[in-house]
């Protein structure tokens, strides 16, 4: 700041405008300040700094470079190879009782332009090869003999409306499109779906659809579906009305179409799973930007019925957000704490409890999380798949990288890992929506080796 | 009417003149000065009226008021260029003008990027706060240059 001081002074300016260069360098130099070590934010207590507020808001993203002839680093006792690729920004994954594996294919609805910032956001996203064509398809992949190289793929269901969620439950065939879950016939084997589907509900969609992935999970029985509706905002920007609903996740019933707020408060839930222990509710969601490097830590956490988790009144329990008014002190006060905060800004958007046996056995109970990656913060966060353990149905440790190598050494972006699934031998698959590739990491024994 | 008569007259003769000498017009930069002015006090309004009701519109619309207000002292910026190279008459004395107009602009650039922030804080306080300076600086050197052009008329 004396610097810039003397600089403007050096050049014989009038006294203000020496105030305002050095009041504008303050603002820019804010923009410097790093992020601190991840591992301080990782189970569940994090640390959480003072928030901060920005001039300019940093922005810092991967260039896309992509794999090459490379693959991701596993770790030891694990190998990775494609499955498949050439795809259109896969997202997320779902594997059939038969084994086929369910590859969506999809992006977000164009985003209305409503502020000028929205205009730089869209150059941001287009750098961060993030404005892919919307594909809108699910893909199916066989693999017959088991080799990890599938001899079939086909276009299983075409013409959505930016899917994400899929769940099957007995023949009904589930996809949760940004507006509505839709259910389709499906028999064992079939390979392709032209029937027409039917809607189960309507679910929170466009016009503004700031968060646009809708997970979706069956309940063992199959009486319900459970639905991860993520915010319209970053932090109520666009009005609380258009946060009715959403920041929630939603029961539906899968007889009536009728729904209920399951849990709310839960600023973008990306991924649902069911805690093979304990058969309870577990899920990722994805925390607040511009308050800071380390803030909010993104989070894995048990979903309570009837439960606010925070958003957008506050984070992190009583942690209150001096973005959003009018407060909700009567709402704050019963803000639970998620369970396991993952770090800042690594946007977990897959998760899969692992109840597979061919892995080695101590990830035997625990969940994969895909955290695609930081775009807001210095150093990058995330680009990587880690695995949290769990131990009589809680989080027992610290994250373990599994899948790295998302970035290269000058931290180019060769993919980013986004929805995860667990198929039927047990190897663990991740969609690659950059690298436009789904992975399979199977056990690096004699057995897997040789299929290789 | 005895007015109207006046402007035909001017104009006709106006019009003879530029075959000859080309006159000092009346700059440019002037309007596009008085526009961005405009849309900075638009801005101010609509920030006041946020921070009483907080509802998004409104701070949707300070935000585009100053965007808007920003591209015309782009503009003005290089309507100044032209004016003083096509030697179109400067108001004397010009530095008051140019520095205080210069500040309200870079305050305002500030107060953009306040209110791309999110939420509240887009406006309340800092982004008001600044939206109120940038009037203040306006008025500030329409004032004072209004003083020293007087003087120098006296004085001169």
């Amino acid at each position: 700041m004396m610097h810039a001081l003397r600089i403007a002074r050096s050049k014989k300016l009038p006294r203000l405008a020496a105030l305002l260069v050095a009041v504008v360098s303050l603002g820019l130099a804010g923009c410097d300040e790093n992020g601190g070590d991840p591992k301080g934010q990782i189970g569940a207590n994090p640390v959480l700094p003072e928030l901060q507020q920005y001039l300019i808001p940093p922005i810092r993203i991967a260039k896309v470079v992509g794999w090459g002839n490379d693959a991701p680093t596993v770790a030891q006792g694990l190998q990775v190879h494609a499955l498949a690729t050439g795809f259109e920004h896969p997202r997320s994954l779902y594997v059939l009782p038969n084994g086929d594996v369910l590859v969506v294919e999809s992006n977000g609805p164009k985003a209305p332009i409503s502020r000028p910032k929205d205009i730089i956001t869209g150059w941001v996203q287009w750098f961060a090869g993030a404005k892919a064509k919307d594909a809108n398809r699910i893909t199916l992949l066989r693999d017959t003999n088991g080799d990890g190289k599938p001899e079939l793929r086909t276009v299983f269901l075409d013409h959505l409306n930016s899917p994400f969620g899929v769940a099957l439950v007995g023949h009904d065939l589930y996809v949760a499109n940004t507006d509505a879950i839709v259910r389709y016939p499906y028999q064992d084997g079939q390979t392709s779906i032209t029937a027409e589907g039917t809607k189960l509900t309507d679910l929170p969609g466009g016009p503004i659809d700031h968060h646009w992935t809708k997970a979706l999970l069956a309940s063992p029985d199959g009486s319900k579906l459970y639905v991860g509706v993520g915010s319209n905002s970053n932090i109520g920007e666009n009005g609380i009305g258009a946060e009715y609903e959403r920041a929630a996740v939603w029961e539906v019933d899968r007889a009536s179409g009728a729904h209920r707020i399951f849990a709310s408060g839960i600023r973008n839930p990306t991924g649902l799973q069911w805690e093979p222990e304990t058969g309870k509710l577990w899920a990722i969601a994805n925390e607040r930007d511009e308050i800071g490097p380390d803030l909010v830590p993104d989070y894995l956490t048990s979903v309570r019925d009837g439960g606010f988790y925070g958003w957008p009144y506050s984070y992190y329990g009583q942690h209150l957000d001096p973005r959003i008014v009018p407060q909700r002190p009567d709402l704050v006060a019963t803000a639970i704490p998620p369970d396991y905060a993952l770090s800042s800004h690594v946007a977990p958007l897959g998760v899969a409890m692992y109840t597979g046996t061919d892995l080695p056995a101590n990830y035997r109970g625990g969940a994969f999380v895909g955290e695609h990656g930081s775009w807001d913060r210095t150093p990058l966060n995330g680009y990587k798949v880690v695995f949290v353990p769990f131990s009589g149905g809680r989080p027992s440790g610290p994250a373990q990288d599994v899948v790295t190598g998302f970035l290269d050494a000058n931290n180019h972006a060769r993919g980013r890992p986004v929805g995860l699934a667990v198929d039927r031998s047990g190897g663990l698959l991740i969609a690659d929506d950059v690298g436009n590739t789904v992975w399979r990491v199977s056990s690096n024994n004699a057995r897997s080796a040789s299929n290789n | 009417m005895k007015h109207a008569t006046i402007t035909e007259t001017t104009f006709i003769g106006d019009a003879n003149l530029r075959l000859t000498a080309k006159p000092p017009g009346r700059p440019i930069h002037k309007m596009l000065v008085s526009f961005s002015a405009a849309y900075f006090a638009g801005a101010l309004v609509t920030d006041l009226v946020y921070w009483q009701i907080p509802d998004v519109l409104w701070e949707r619309f300070s935000i585009w008021l100053i965007a808007a207000g920003l591209i015309m002292a782009g503009l003005a910026a290089v309507a100044y260029v032209i004016d003083l190279a096509g030697g179109r008459q400067i108001d004397t004395p010009a530095w008051p003008r140019v520095v205080g107009y210069a500040l309200a602009v870079l305050l305002s650039l500030m107060n953009a990027f306040v209110h791309s922030r999110d939420g509240y804080t887009a406006v309340v306080p800092t982004g008001l706060m600044l939206s109120g300076l940038v009037i203040v600086a306006l008025l500030l050197t329409a004032w004072v240059a209004m003083a020293l052009a007087n003087r120098t008329r006296v004085g001169g």
